[in-house]
């Protein structure tokens, strides 16, 4: 057998240094309470951040409503005389229509009341092409 | 009975209106909910008590016409910073006030130099208020037919029910 002259690996001398071979298992990181309270804490942060931020949601809701409430004389108003002129032009135009048949009182009331009764869009819309009356009875389905 | 509904005639409605986009009327809402506040509010309570659009034509041009001054002296003093207000708004999506508030903090400002106007605080707008008008109060706005007076007495001989109580079943 060759001597120990053959190059060979061998250890170090002295051996090799001592191996960690016991279980490594570190008790480390929160315990399961204060996981909990952490969690529950950040919980309550979000909670508190989005009951300011809706506060804050509200008070501009009620400025949005306060500029409406200002402006509804305006568009009231508006909306009256509109609504009145289309009434008037029915009114005219049903003098013309009907000025030869015998026995129609125009513009008669069809109620046996003297208040006053909203128009139905049917009749406001009665003489103009059919698409303004689906347009304004059905047009906010269809606002982007 | 009555035979006909009563229409104003075109003229009558002949208004000049204000001939405004939303945006525009959006931002110059809570000045004029300060400003034109008189007008206003006796329009509502008129329409809001005869229930009739006829009978307030009247307070209707007169608000038409504090909005046209108002308008008026907007565009006299601080158009330009109204102007930067309102297309901001415009631009935005749907008009959300909190967008543009260094513009409307400028033309707050800009109004306030020039005309005196306070921005209403929040809350103020939606304040009940008591209106002093000239016109009386209606009396039947409803027009409704006068009650039958109660407890009228009875003319017949009352008698036992037949068959016995009908809310025998329904007796809850």
């Amino acid at each position: 057998m060759a001597a120990s002259k053959v190059k060979q690996d061998m250890p170090p001398p002295g051996g090799y240094g001592p191996v960690d071979y016991r279980r490594n298992l570190p008790r480390r990181g929160l315990s399961g309470y204060s996981m909990f309270a952490v969690g529950i804490g950040v919980m309550m942060f979000g909670y508190w951040r989005l009951c300011r931020w809706n506060r804050e949601r509200r008070r501009m809701q009620i400025e949005d409503l306060e500029a409406r409430i200002a402006l509804l004389p305006l568009l009231q108003a508006e909306h009256d005389r509109q609504m009145l002129r289309m009434l008037r032009e029915n009114l005219e135009e049903e003098a013309t229509l009907m000025k030869d048949v015998p026995g129609w009182k125009v513009g008669e009331n069809v109620f046996h009341t003297e208040r006053w009764v909203s128009p139905l869009p049917e009749q406001l819309y009665n003489l103009r092409p059919r698409e303004e009356l689906i347009q304004k009875k059905f047009g906010f389905q269809w606002y982007v | 009975m009555p035979d006909v509904v009563e229409i104003p005639t075109l003229e009558e409605l002949n208004v000049k209106e204000v001939n405004v986009s939303s945006a525009v009327l959006k931002a110059a809402a809570h000045h004029f909910g300060s400003q034109c506040d008189k007008p206003s509010k006796e329009f509502m309570l008129c329409r809001w008590e005869e229930k009739d659009p006829r009978k307030c034509l009247e307070e209707g041009r007169k608000v038409n016409d504090c909005a046209f001054n108002f308008f008026r002296q907007i565009k006299g003093n601080c158009a330009e910073s109204f102007t930067e207000y309102w297309t901001c708004l415009d631009y935005s999506n749907m008009a959300e006030l909190r967008r543009c508030r260094k513009q409307q903090h400028e033309f707050d400002n800009c109004v306030l130099d020039k005309l005196g106007w306070k921005r209403p605080e929040l809350g103020e707008l939606s304040k009940v208020t008591k209106v002093q008008t000239a016109r009386p109060l209606p009396e039947n706005p409803y027009h409704s037919r006068p009650r039958p007076e109660p407890n009228t007495p009875i003319e017949a001989e009352l008698q036992p029910a037949k068959h016995g109580s009908r809310l025998f079943f329904w007796n809850w």
